[in-house]
């Protein structure tokens, strides 16, 4: 039972940096590739329906820490204090950019929301890639370091091209990926280098997890409820992936 | 302030910013679901613009219901890893269940929802907003056997200084949580209704030209805050008895005390009210009629979340100074060597941006209802993912 927790502590960081990985990239790039208002509303149209679907794994994945792995939890939150406070305040600044940015007309108003979203995701990925060394080096050494921020540029790089990989996949041959187009093989891939990071890190702390687990009454208690909604959890993801991978682009974000 | 201080005043302050949209958001679910299922059936399009306009209100509300929610789950590893040590193989499982099942349900499909509009076909479309609004009220569930533990430590036991769990399902039969649960899904309900009535009345009052959509909208808005009153008072007295059974000195504070009268006040008057003289004036439209009274429903707006508010003062402030009632002190949960400037440094980040976003927030749904339903956004069409073409150039 632990190892099937730990497997879904690790699918769902993996899965997070899959996901998440490209919204954040693109966010970071959106200056960048988009030049034009026009440019950087098809450029947030392609990544808004996937958003609220691939947040959710980093929700699911403290919710497990919590649940499964309980003297561990409070522990790694608390020891990352400062790192875990800029995560959820960059997260939220990315995501108040998204919700508001078109809920009111005039260009100052997106530009502000659109500079949220590049600041957010920009220091989303920073704090990401030093999260996971403080968590590779052990959380007694300093959080602060230049292997902290060499991670975080090394992230926040994979990020980017997950997310330029994404733009040519779902934009192909437009001109805000100069006209590149990339086959949904190439996204795969560029989803795996952006999990690359967070993969090494699990590794790094997989035992100690694992001799964290909490007793076997909790955890088969969680699996009794939690294994048979996963082909409902598996389905509606790839529901979202099927129905907005091509076509027009949604204009609510 | 000591640090504890500090520390409570944080999670109170969040939590209370949170429920404030979450209140709402599972008091508008259903009713949007319900609007949206007519359109589905009728095809009338009165009906669907209901759908996209109280949608639209729903899901700008919903915004803040998740940056609020984000901090409140990483806040009890910042703050309280006591918490986690002592009892977490308990009272995280429930959290642990509605993480990955519900909210991440309930997430995934209304993004299915929102940017689904002509894309799905209509029965699949109806069926996102339905599994939302099942979600919804399945997180709630969860959270609140989670709170209910704390309230009522059941189905554990102490060994080597943690709680282990024991049976599962004596956290779900709670006493603390089969009166409270209801009550708090009544009184999301009872605030939807209000919201609903409130933006109706404005539009009556200020006689714009959607007559008849904002009248069937003021008889859908006082119909269910009736429905949600009424479960919310009943549900709200019967738990008199469990918290006489299990905190018998639950409302002995001052700040306890206070806001379990605020909150009777306000919920018995508008219960009262509403029951005697806002169904009523259903009859024959008079209350869509007769403007003088829309004021007063614009004026009254507010007051179920006045009264949300006061209930979890109640609740929480009343459980003090535990954190698990009996067992675990605030105090003893509260992280180790917890520094002061940690918790103001984090407290103002906090605050402040929440806080901001929530004022943003609400001038926006304020804006949206303003503009009415000639111009909703949630819905619009598609566009074309080629780009513009670029102007030619020629001399």
């Amino acid at each position: 039972m632990e190892i099937i927790w730990f497997g879904a502590l690790a699918v769902l960081l993996l899965g997070y940096f899959a996901l998440e990985g490209f919204d954040i990239g693109l966010g970071i790039l959106l200056p960048v590739l988009g030049r034009s208002q026009e440019d950087r509303d098809r450029l947030v149209g392609a990544v808004a329906p996937f958003v609220l679907a691939g947040e959710v794994w980093l929700v699911a994945l403290v919710g497990v820490l919590f649940g499964a792995f309980s003297t561990l939890e409070g522990e790694v939150l608390s020891g990352l204090y400062p790192l875990v406070v800029a995560l959820l305040l960059t997260w939220i600044t990315r995501d108040a950019g998204l919700w508001f940015r078109r809920r009111a007309d005039g260009a100052a108003w997106r530009a502000v929301w659109d500079g949220a979203i590049c600041l957010g995701s920009a220091g989303l990925a920073l704090t990401w890639g030093m999260t996971l060394v403080a968590l590779a080096r052990g959380l007694s050494a300093p959080l602060l370091s230049l292997e902290g921020v060499v991670g975080g540029l090394v992230v926040a790089l994979a990020f980017c091209l997950h997310g330029w990989t994404f733009a040519a996949w779902r934009l192909p041959g437009d001109p805000v990926v100069r006209g590149a187009r990339r086959t949904g093989r190439a996204l795969a891939l560029t989803a795996l280098a952006a999990a690359i990071p967070a993969g090494l890190t699990v590794a790094v702390v997989a035992s100690t997890l694992i001799d964290h687990a909490a007793p076997p009454e909790t955890l088969t208690t969680m699996g009794a409820i939690v294994l048979p909604c996963v082909p409902i959890l598996v389905g509606a993801q790839v529901w979202v992936w099927r129905i907005f991978s091509r076509g027009a682009l949604p204009t609510f974000f | 302030m000591d640090v504890v201080d500090l520390a409570r005043t944080q999670f109170a302050v969040t939590g209370s910013l949170h429920f404030l949209f979450v209140v709402l958001t599972l008091g508008l679910a259903p009713l949007v679901a319900i609007m949206h299922t007519r359109y589905a059936v009728t095809g009338n399009p009165l009906h669907e613009r209901m759908t996209r306009f109280w949608g639209q209100i729903y899901v700008i509300n919903y915004a803040l219901g998740i940056f609020t929610g984000l901090v409140m789950e990483f806040q009890f590893g910042l703050s309280w890893s006591g918490l986690s040590r002592y009892a977490g193989d308990v009272f995280g499982a429930p959290l642990a269940i509605e993480t990955l099942v519900a909210f991440f349900l309930e997430s995934t499909f209304l993004g299915l929802w929102i940017f689904g509009w002509h894309r799905l076909p209509r029965g699949l479309h109806v069926t996102c907003i339905w599994l939302v609004t099942l979600t919804a009220y399945a997180s709630a569930f969860w959270i609140m056997v989670a709170n209910s533990f704390l309230q009522h430590p059941v189905g554990s036991v102490e060994q080597g200084g943690r709680l282990v769990l024991r049976d599962f399902g004596a956290l779900l039969t709670n006493p603390n949580l089969v009166f409270a649960l209801p009550h708090v899904i009544s009184a999301g309900l009872w605030t939807g209704g209000f919201v609903v009535m409130g933006a109706s009345a404005y539009h009556l009052f200020r006689r714009t030209a959607e007559r008849e959509f904002f009248t069937r909208s003021l008889r859908i808005g006082v119909v269910t805050a009736f429905i949600g009153s009424l479960f919310t008072v009943g549900f709200g007295y019967a738990q008199f008895g469990v918290v006489e059974d299990t905190q018998p000195d639950k409302f002995d504070g001052v700040i306890p005390g206070t806001a379990l009268g605020l909150m009777i006040t306000i919920g018995q008057l508008l219960q009262f009210g509403v029951m005697l003289v806002l169904l009523p004036l259903l009859i024959k439209d008079l209350l869509a009629r007769w403007r003088w009274l829309h004021p007063v429903l614009m004026l009254i707006t507010p007051l179920p979340f006045v009264a949300a508010i006061a209930g979890w003062l109640v609740r929480e402030v009343g459980r003090q100074p535990w954190l698990v009632y009996g067992k675990l002190s605030v105090a003893d949960a509260m992280t180790p060597g917890l520094s002061k400037a940690a918790i103001i440094g984090s407290f103002v980040g906090f605050a402040g941006v929440l806080g901001l976003l929530a004022l943003i927030d609400y001038l926006l749904i304020a804006r949206a209802v303003r503009r009415g339903p000639g111009q909703v956004s949630l819905g619009m069409p598609d566009r074309s993912a080629d780009p513009v073409p670029q102007p030619a150039h020629s001399l």
